[in-house]
């Protein structure tokens, strides 16, 4: 349905955003492309949506070179943008006119498919009302609907629950999931939420530094990452190099990484692992405040094979990443703003799209410790979607998962040996 | 590229109409123009030499064109917020035309003036203005007006989506509108204006949307004057226009 071949895109001011990007995607499949902001994935669904230019490559849309012929892209596919696409001052109604409209469809067909459309995504009874009047989620929903009116055979979206709140996101994704089940549409989402790329897709596209690194089913991607993670957090940094020397030279011992207090044992075999780990940390000296065990999730895969924890690179390796992109648009107010209400409540407003950082942070914020309510509340859905979609569910790997968001969170250490000398010193996140 | 100009027309007219306190609201400085020059400069009229019968009578061509910058030069800031509320992206993902993106929204710029003028006239009435009886020349006349708020609405959405921001395009707009009025015959004859700002006003395109408009409009309609000047509008109108639409496409970058 997509294909993607050499995509190379340099913006005016020198910036890369995407260094050959060779991609397909199948009819019919959800395919996910996961990456850190500035990653490219924006860039990408702008050139698949005719938005933006490309300097070199070919790129075919529902089998319409986009070059060649642009207006049968745009026929062919709806988009739904970071940011809300419908217009606030207008009824959900008139906005799904307006786009039909612009499809130049009948008014019979658009007076149709609106009443179709607002039933599908329950949204009939608030239809005439002003966008301005609904919550966050109702939009998102408002503006998946309008990209539909022309029924496109290929729906891109673009960080689709990206400041939603955890009700509203899991809502969003059986929508999108009942979209591409029901309809058959094909769907390419982009996403920085390692979950909902997890959850969410047939297949993930890792994309870092305007290339796809790798692309396989989440399962595939997790399966390649033997082995089990297991976090020491000790409770004196000192003791640490000693702890590393005895561990480093310990049997199945496949990789140490240091961040702050937290010692990170990469090991095959977890569960049989950790006495052997309590017994020689104690020997050496090093008391444990608390261990972590956990199974690798997505964010090792990325680690894998970006060189670099997904996690860390939201706030650590590129400190200026984020700032750069929202400081062009202007708004320091905003930022701060935003953090406050953050933390304060995590309520279905309007999602500022200059500080998606910030709310991944938050993410990994809330699941310290006792599972969040978003990935509790869940599980009884999404085993059913599992078992419906894909190959069996991975019980342990699910009742591992509130810890492992707690390891990813807290950081995400290189699995392999090779990836570690890749960062350079055992520490990186030392950000000073 | 009808179609589409109509449907987007449409839709921002509607938004104009769900909030019609700022078109009541963009007429008050014109309106308060109007009485304050009137009443300040209204001993100008005894000056030998002064080309109408009362000062209200000279001014109130130069109020419609003021009605028409302030109402127009601020287009693009509303071009702006769609941009980033990522209204436009939609329109642009759909087969619509790019020219009619524009188009729409200079047209909507243009047409609130226009019903700002004509408030504008009507309020004048009562306050002793005397303006032509003739349909064909007032229509010619608000044609002008149309014309020139075409113009500024047009550059507006160039400089948004030049500028990007909205401090600078505020800036400039302002820059725009009050020195382009004073270097213009609005509200000061010509033979009363320094011969340098004569030169300058020469230049200047709003000064040919006050002739036009006051050839037009006065009591004794002047065909001679309104043609050329209304000409040069037209001109300008078209080129700012094609500018504009020229910079909208320019935007896929």
């Amino acid at each position: 349905m997509i294909k993607i071949a050499g995509l190379t895109k340099t913006f005016p001011s020198g910036a890369r955003a995407l260094a050959g990007v060779d991609l397909e995607v199948k009819p019919g499949e959800i395919l996910a492309l996961l990456g850190p902001n500035g990653a490219g994935k924006t860039t990408a669904v702008r050139v698949l949506t005719t938005l933006c230019g490309f300097d070199s490559g070919h790129v075919a849309v529902a089998g319409h070179d986009i070059d060649v012929e642009p207006e049968k892209v745009r026929q062919a596919i709806g988009y739904v943008a970071q940011e809300t696409g419908v217009d606030y001052f207008l009824t959900g109604r008139e906005n799904l006119t307006l786009q039909g409209q612009l499809y130049r469809m009948t008014k019979a067909d658009i007076l149709a498919r609106s009443a179709e459309l607002g039933e599908y995504f329950d949204l009939t009874t608030q239809l005439d009302q002003l966008v301005s009047t609904y919550s966050g989620g109702m939009r998102r929903k408002l503006d998946i609907a309008t990209a539909l009116i022309h029924r496109p055979k290929v729906l891109f979206l673009d960080e689709p629950t990206l400041g939603l709140d955890a009700p509203s996101r899991q809502s969003l994704w059986q929508y999108v999931r009942r979209l591409n089940t029901d309809l058959g549409l094909t769907i390419l989402l982009t996403t920085h939420y390692l979950d909902e790329a997890d959850k969410l897709a047939h297949r993930v596209a890792i994309i870092d530094n305007g290339k796809i690194q790798v692309i396989d089913t989440p399962d595939a991607l997790k399966d390649t990452i033997k082995g089990d993670a297991i976090i020491l957090e000790v409770a004196d940094t000192q003791t640490i190099p000693k702890l590393q020397y005895v561990l480093a030279n310990m049997a199945d011992v496949q990789d140490i990484r240091i961040d702050g207090p937290h010692v990170h044992v990469y090991v095959a075999q977890g569960a049989t692992m950790i006495p052997r780990l309590v017994d020689a940390t104690r020997a050496s000296g090093a008391e444990i405040k608390y261990l972590t065990f956990a199974r690798p999730t997505l964010d090792d895969v990325f680690l894998r094979y970006t060189g670099s924890s997904m996690t860390r690179k939201k706030d650590g390796s590129e400190p200026n990443a984020w700032w750069k992109q929202w400081a062009g648009k202007g708004g320091g107010k905003w930022q701060k703003q935003w953090q406050q209400d953050q933390t304060a409540t995590e309520t279905a407003a309007a999602p500022p799209p200059e500080a998606p950082w910030q709310r991944w942070q938050n993410q990994g914020d809330t699941s310290d410790g006792a599972p969040s309510a978003a990935n509790s509340g869940t599980w009884p859905q999404q085993e059913a979607w599992r078992d419906a979609q894909t190959s069996v569910p991975d019980e342990a790997r699910q009742k591992a998962w509130p810890e492992s968001q707690h390891w990813q969170s807290d950081e995400g250490g290189p699995k392999t040996k090779a990836s570690w000398k890749q960062t350079g010193k055992p520490g990186p996140h030392t950000k000073d | 590229m009808l179609f589409d100009t109509w449907h987007l027309f449409k839709k921002y007219l509607r938004i104009s109409l769900r909030m019609p306190m700022w078109t009541i609201f963009g007429l008050i400085q014109p309106l308060l123009w109007l009485l304050i020059f009137s009443a300040l400069f209204g001993g100008f009229a005894s000056m030998p030499g002064f080309p109408a019968a009362s000062y209200i009578d000279y001014f109130l061509p130069g109020v419609v064109v003021m009605t028409v910058l302030f109402g127009s030069s601020w287009s693009g800031v509303s071009l702006l917020r769609e941009l980033t509320a990522g209204t436009v992206a939609r329109m642009l993902v759909s087969p619509i035309s790019r020219t009619a993106v524009v188009l729409s929204r200079v047209l909507h710029s243009a047409f609130l003036v226009l019903l700002q003028v004509i408030i504008v006239l009507l309020t004048a009435l009562p306050l002793g203005a005397h303006i032509t009886t003739q349909i064909s020349f007032i229509l010619a006349g608000l044609t002008a007006v149309v014309l020139l708020g075409v113009a500024f609405a047009s550059i507006s959405n160039g400089l948004a989506i030049m500028l990007q921001r909205e401090e600078p395009l505020v800036m400039i707009g302002n820059l725009m509108t009050l020195p382009l009025m004073f270097f213009s015959t609005a509200m000061v004859p010509q033979q009363f204006m320094p011969s340098w700002l004569q030169y300058a006003a020469m230049f200047n395109p709003v000064e040919y949307g006050v002739q036009a408009a006051r050839a037009a409009l006065q009591a004794n309609p002047d065909a001679g004057v309104f043609w050329p000047a209304a000409g040069i509008t037209a001109l300008f109108a078209i080129a700012a226009t094609a500018w504009a639409v020229s910079a909208f496409k320019a935007l896929r970058d």
